[in-house]
């Protein structure tokens, strides 16, 4: 369990790099774009697609390190206010519900995937992407994230970490 | 069961399962698609995949990782120290300077960063030692630097007005230019406040016999020009028309990132990750709940959950202005609780057919809207900035940061009243700028 652990916190830290490194590349070549246009006077053909998809995928393959790192927001007003057990068990039933979100949306995301790469859209742009390449990043983000979730979900049951990461018990 | 059966159903259950600690993206993910298998059944899941990924389709959003990343070069570097300073140096001379000083910085450093929380937390760190170090009271030094912090999503380029923008299909140049004059009049409050509890108390921020020279007053400039010409400059191409706000904040965040290597030697591998990390979490964590939003939107509209809310507003004949206390009511009870991303997304496609149907400007609305999300920010009991606050400074108690925020959100009460009253305060510029229609 715990090198299973290791290695996807691994991935999603990976995962982490990939997305920044999207980050950066859109920043780049919307710098480009406007140099192009701006400053060369020519058309654009792909810039707008690949930024566009480019962030797509950064927030895909980013998400996992997001959670990994407790970055995704959540209301956390009633974990604070409740005792150790039934915060152990608010922690339980707010980690189930993201992480049927995750799988449910895993499957969704790789028909659609599946029907993309299947029938070969395109896009509906000039650059005429082959459209299952950005859209493998959501099966991809999701299937990493799926996997950090259950890991979250072990380390939760097993006392490994603390509920909502919040480790004091409210004084009554 | 008829539509308002089901309104309220969605409502209770997305509260509960909110106030469960569920991430607001993932909650709203799954609550999207439980209520669309409920009430549609399992075929209509087919376009789930699609409107999930079509919900960050869109080049526009594309501005709003490149305002992250712009503001966190510049929160990562040591330019908000240096803000800091170089306000403290030119406004000594006043009493409770160094409180106005602080506003000051916080009014800047929100244009730079567009991130109240990154605001408090920069100007919190060098503002808040300082002032107690100088005898300032606890309640006014940790006050002032959280309702200082809020300015953050009010004053462009903010990442409120952009969700906001792309919601509601407003506008996101018109908005931006609608938070300029009501950001200042509430920093003007905001000090107006501050300069009379401190000339109540009696305080001086220096010896009446400190004098700083004017080689050390324009010593402090030259590090924090660049940052605030880059601001200038890509407000201008963006009114100017000279380019989209995704292509003005790409640019924007390329220069920003360059003058904290060149103006700061942020040259280590350490310093360019801790600028890609920040941008990565906090674009990655809005872009999800944009996508999560998107969808509930969706699951709303097909289920005309929104149209109908919105004819039986149109049809209950409440003067408008009653029903514009009551959303705002609504938006600050939501603000209590939830991040004003969050509340931003989910609450506009409801509330926008509402208040264009009343008459009001939607344009003016987004800035009622974003204050009401700035009171939520340092409202007790939850408020984001006085935690901030608080870890800056652990030994002054969470209550007193709280007392002295009561004075700035009655300042911020007071600021809407004068919108209700005045709204040409937001519309003017746009207006003026931009021509009167949108």
């Amino acid at each position: 369990m715990e090198s299973f652990a290791r290695a996807v916190r691994l991935l999603s830290q990976i995962c982490g790099f990939v997305a920044a490194a999207l980050i950066a590349c859109g920043v780049v070549v919307v710098c480009e774009m406007v140099f192009v246009r701006f400053v060369l006077d020519e058309n654009t053909i792909w810039q707008t697609d690949f930024v566009t998809y480019s962030l797509v995928a950064a927030t895909f393959i980013g998400s996992p390190y997001v959670l990994l790192t407790r970055g995704h927001v959540n209301v956390d007003v009633l974990p604070h206010y409740l005792r150790a057990r039934a915060r152990f068990v608010l922690a339980i039933v707010a980690t189930l519900v993201a992480m049927a979100f995750s799988f449910t949306m895993l499957v969704l995301a790789a028909n659609y995937w599946h029907e993309a790469w299947a029938q070969r859209w395109l896009s509906n742009t000039m650059w005429r992407v082959r459209l299952w390449i950005p859209y493998a990043s959501m099966p991809i983000g999701l299937g990493i994230l799926s996997l950090q979730y259950v890991v979250d979900f072990l380390s939760l049951i097993s006392g490994r970490e603390a509920p909502f990461g919040i480790e004091k018990e409210r004084p009554a | 069961m008829s539509p308002a059966m089901q309104g309220a159903l969605v409502l209770v259950v997305t509260l509960i399962v909110l106030l469960s600690g569920t991430p607001v993206a993932f909650g709203l993910g799954m609550l999207s698609i439980v209520f669309i298998v409920i009430f549609q059944g399992f075929d209509a899941l087919h376009v789930v995949g699609e409107t999930f990924f079509a919900g960050l389709n869109d080049f526009t959003l594309v501005s709003i990782p490149m305002f992250v990343m712009m503001g966190a070069a510049i929160g990562s570097s040591p330019a908000g120290k240096d803000l800091y300073e170089a306000l403290d140096r030119w406004l000594y001379r006043l009493p409770g300077g160094l409180a106005i000083s602080n506003l000051g910085a916080c009014a800047i450093f929100a244009a730079l960063t567009g991130s109240s929380p990154a605001c408090c937390a920069a100007i919190g760190k060098m503002g808040i030692p300082e002032m107690r170090r100088r005898g300032y009271p606890d309640d006014v030094a940790t006050g002032s630097i959280c309702a200082g912090g809020t300015l953050g999503i009010l004053i462009p380029p903010s990442i409120t007005f952009i969700l906001y923008g792309i919601a509601t299909e407003t506008s996101i140049g018109r908005l931006f230019l609608a938070g300029v004059l009501p950001g200042l009049l509430l920093t003007a409050l905001f000090m107006l406040w501050t300069l009379f509890i401190i000339w109540k108390r009696g305080f001086r921020s220096h010896a009446a016999d400190f004098r700083y020279t004017w080689k050390q007053k324009f010593q402090s400039i030259p590090k924090i020009a660049p940052f605030i010409a880059i601001i200038v400059g890509v407000m201008y191409a963006l009114y100017g028309g000279l380019a989209t706000p995704s292509e003005a904040a790409g640019v924007g965040a390329a220069l920003c990132v360059l003058m904290a290597l060149i103006i700061y030697r942020m040259w280590k591998p350490k310093d360019w990750w801790a600028i890609l990390r920040d941008t990565t979490r906090e674009s990655v964590m809005i872009l999800m709940i944009i996508a999560a939003a998107v969808l509930f939107g969706y699951m709303l509209t097909s289920l005309y959950l929104t149209q109908t809310l919105a004819q039986a507003i149109a049809e209950a004949n409440v003067n408008r202005w009653v029903l514009m206390g009551m959303i705002n009511l609504f938006l600050l009870v939501c603000g209590f609780f939830i991040p004003p991303a969050a509340i931003i997304l989910m609450t506009s496609p409801i509330l926008f057919p509402i208040i264009t149907a009343a008459g009001f400007d939607p344009v003016w609305f987004g800035v009622i809207m974003t204050i009401n999300m700035e009171i939520g920010l340092i409202h007790p009991p939850v408020g984001l900035n006085i935690y901030i606050v608080n870890s800056i400074a652990p030994d002054v108690p969470v209550t007193r940061v709280m007392w002295g925020t009561i004075p700035y959100v009655i300042c911020m009460f007071l600021a809407i009243v004068i919108l209700c009253i005045f709204p040409e305060i937001a519309t003017w510029l746009p207006n003026h700028m931009m021509g009167a229609k949108h």
